[in-house]
């Protein structure tokens, strides 16, 4: 049979579809994110790179790399020499702790899987004031840093508007999230170091220098002890470098206060407060020889609880990375709105994942049948699954090319358009084959009929699922993309091959 | 065999125009039941928390949902309860649970109550704030509105003749009024998602009025009754098709899914109401038309 050319235009770009899609089935973990300014990031290593083995052993799942940190890490804190054995080259890491980055199993394919296949969390954020377009990429910018400073680095932040012309910042963040992702986002992150009513300084790179955080001599957790309750507390402090306003600032203030004789110990009458949007997480004594003294170092404590030891200190090390953060990254102008945020748990995906392909493949099969039995034609119904098959390729293919975050709403887009393809090869069918004997026009004609029946429906459809694509603030917008590309694609591409390949099966 | 078509032809002549009258009087009654929906409700739909604002919680952990609803409701206004389980097993896969309150005051209680800590591995957390969720509904409303809207003009401009475009329209529009009532009927709170599949029915739904409007107008070949005859096989063949698809999906995704299964339970709905509104409401309307025009 030779093939016409809508039908070579099919297949050309069912198989640019399938190159873009670029399956793999090789095995590897690979790093999903690396924290900035850590041991990790300074020796090289990067998001993106897959670990083929640490320390000799071969590494080929998560479960295979959280055993091997387990192995090294879990008896004594020791530092040990970790060689990581990546596609980019070896690394070599002496480490205490397990290694400061994330990973994952290496993707099979280039297609994304949305939030809510994969596991992760969504907010949505809206500034308590109107703020204009260059204020929206400030705050991204600051909300982007933050997250970054903080260790979260697969991330995706935009500004979205709604159909009423409301402003949001609109945070993605894949697969394993921490709990406080509240905190980061929404906290307007004012932070002030207080000595009564008078402010010494303030978070943001006017008043600090830099803060430490990858120097254990300089950062860490101190101490961990038992609390009367049972439940266990760690210590934290890190070195906070002030710039020389700041500190002078902190002299001015600190030489006016007097000693404190009725405790014991040699300090000033009044503590340092730290204050991370006007509420006070720590109190800070000063001791006597600060008083009146142009000191740029200052030691910022803290504490994290727990009901085990495993737990306080977990709890402490995120309160001090969220406290350096604020430091490092300062303030926003404005207060923040959590207007939605939804934390998805990864649990779901690959079970749910099958059961959608089974789903799939079982509705192929009961649409073949019906398709089948209507008109008692292997070809017509082979013709039929290949056609609609191709329109679901090139709508993945397409994905994958853009980098499109396949979610929920995107699969009923997908399913939307395996429908109205199915219905409309239907109608191709029976107005192709319509076998009536008064009948003056030829199949060309038949075929244009069909077409224009199906040109209706395109354009009824995307009359149809055109304002979704700006309502609600765009979290429908995979549905309205992937449906819209997939009729266009039927429209233009997959409907005319379809209606050549019928031709060609007529006697 | 030939007698017997015969006499359905003869009894579709006679009685054709029921069809409309039937599908006026449901709509009518359809209407109703809306309007007095609307006057106990504040709205002809029942909100899900995803469009009134509120807090969501997945918690994959095994519980026993009255003991749980009895739980949560001495603290909790309205809670809101329902658990899915895998279709093969039966084994409970999760509990959802639904409240006003944000976050912050549901997981304690529930943390309490299962005895374990929620985080990523063991649950999922949506929560909506209300003004948000009373914007989002109200444009996703806006936009079926434009759709239904911008659905129609293309009818117009497809058919460029009044009364049949009008016919597409009224049998469109009877079969999202009909699939809306059903859907109270059942209880079913919609969420975001279940506005979507009322988009999609929309579309799902004009595909079959176009091709039978097409064929009447538009064909030469066969008698009027022949060329409706045509159309109704070709599509109650789509329809068939389309229901057994969202029959398996269904099946298969409900467990997993709460936004699959509700997306394939209301376009099912539509869908059956369909062959009722398209095959015999819009083919009632066509026919009289036709006959009065003259075409054979």
């Amino acid at each position: 049979m030779k093939l016409t050319f809508r039908i070579w235009i099919m297949l050309i770009i069912m198989a640019l579809s399938i190159l873009a899609i670029s399956p793999d089935f090789g095995k590897g973990v690979v790093i999903k994110s690396v924290e900035k300014n850590s041991t990790e990031f300074n020796v090289g290593m990067r998001t993106g790179m897959i670990i083929e083995s640490i320390n000799g052993a071969e590494i080929t799942t998560v479960d295979d790399y959280s055993t091997m940190m387990g192995r090294l890490f879990a008896s004594n804190f020791s530092e040990k020499k970790v060689s990581v054995n990546t596609n980019q080259g070896e690394f070599i890491i002496l480490a205490s702790s397990p290694l400061n980055i994330t990973i994952g199993n290496k993707p099979r394919t280039n297609l994304k899987l949305g939030l809510d296949l994969q596991g992760g969390a969504r907010a949505l954020v809206e500034p308590e004031i109107e703020i204009s377009s260059e204020q929206m990429d400030d705050l991204i910018a600051v909300t982007n840093n933050r997250l970054n400073v903080f260790g979260i680095s697969d991330v995706s932040i935009r500004g979205v508007t709604d159909l009423s012309g409301k402003n949001f910042m609109l945070i993605e963040i894949a697969g394993a999230t921490p709990a406080d992702i509240r905190d980061l986002v929404a906290k307007q992150g004012k932070f002030e170091a207080k000595i009564g009513n008078e402010t010494v300084f303030t978070g943001g790179t006017d008043d600090i220098a830099d803060v430490c955080r990858f120097d254990a001599t300089c950062a860490g957790i101190r101490s961990c002890g038992q609390q009367s309750d049972g439940s266990s507390i760690c210590q934290f402090s890190f070195v906070v470098y002030l710039s020389q306003e700041a500190a002078q600032r902190h002299a001015d203030i600190t030489s006016k206060l007097k000693i404190d004789t009725t405790t014991p110990g040699r300090y000033l009458e009044k503590k340092l407060d730290l204050l991370v949007d006007g509420v006070i997480t720590d109190s800070l004594l000063i001791s006597e020889g600060l008083k009146g003294q142009v000191t740029t170092e200052i030691s910022v404590q803290g504490s994290g609880v727990g009901l085990t030891q495993e737990e306080a200190f977990k709890d402490a090390t995120a309160s001090m990375n969220k406290l350096q953060t604020i430091m490092i990254t300062g303030s926003l102008p404005y207060k923040l709105n959590i207007v939605k945020l939804d934390n998805i748990s990864p649990n779901l995906g690959e079970r749910f994942i099958k059961y959608l392909f089974l789903a799939g493949i079982l509705s192929f099969v009961g649409v073949s049948a019906v398709v089948y039995s209507r008109y008692r034609n292997i070809k017509y119904t082979l013709g039929m699954i290949l056609t609609v098959f191709a329109e679901v390729l090139i709508i993945l293919g397409a994905a994958a090319f853009i980098g499109w975050n396949l979610d929920l709403a995107s699969i009923a887009g997908i399913l939307i358009v395996i429908g109205t393809g199915i219905n409309q090869q239907i109608i191709i069918v029976d107005e192709s084959s319509s076998k009536d004997e008064h009948s003056g026009s030829g199949i060309k004609e038949r075929l244009k009929r069909a077409g224009f029946i199906i040109m209706g429906a395109y354009f009824t459809s995307l009359a149809s699922l055109l304002p979704l694509y700006w309502a609600g603030a765009g979290l429908l917008r995979g549905f309205a993309f992937t449906s819209i590309l997939g009729v266009t694609i039927g429209f233009l591409i997959t409907r005319p091959a379809f209606s050549d390949m019928l031709q060609k099966m007529q006697p | 065999m030939h007698i017997n078509k015969m006499a359905i032809e003869n009894t579709f002549n006679k009685y054709h125009k029921a069809g409309l009258f039937l599908m006026l009087g449901l709509l009518i009654a359809t209407l109703v039941y809306l309007y007095a929906f609307y006057q106990e409700n504040g709205d002809i739909i029942r909100r899900d928390i995803s469009l009134t604002g509120g807090t969501s919680v997945t918690v994959y952990h095994p519980a026993d949902v009255s003991e749980l609803k009895t739980f949560l409701e001495r603290d909790f206004e309205e809670v809101s309860i329902r658990e899915t389980s895998d279709l093969r097993t039966g084994e409970q896969i999760s509990v959802i649970i639904e409240v006003k309150e944000s976050p912050e005051e549901i997981i304690p209680a529930l943390e309490e109550f299962f005895s374990i800590t929620l985080d990523e591995s063991n649950s999922s957390i949506e929560f909506t704030g209300s003004t948000l969720g009373a914007e989002f509904y109200k444009q996703l409303r806006f936009a079926v509105i434009l759709a239904f809207i911008l659905m129609s003009g293309v009818v117009f401009v497809l058919f460029k003749n009044l009364i049949p475009s009008l016919a597409v329209i009224l049998a469109a529009f009877a079969n999202m009024a009909m699939t809306v009532a059903v859907v109270n009927l059942l209880g079913i709170s919609v969420s975001g998602a279940g506005i979507l599949a009322f988009l999609m029915l929309i579309d799902y739904s004009i595909d079959s009025n176009i091709l039978l409007t097409t064929r009447v107008l538009k064909k030469r070949e066969g008698t009027l009754n022949q060329r409706i005859y045509g159309a109704f096989k070709t599509g109650i063949t789509m329809l068939v098709a389309a229901i057994l698809g969202a029959i398996i999906s269904l099946f298969l995704v409900s467990g997993f899914s709460e936004v699959l299964k509700q997306i394939f339970t209301i376009v099912l709905i539509g869908l059956c109401l369909d062959i009722f509104n398209t095959w015999v409401a819009n083919v009632s309307m066509i026919k009289w038309y036709a006959d009065r025009k003259g075409m054979q």
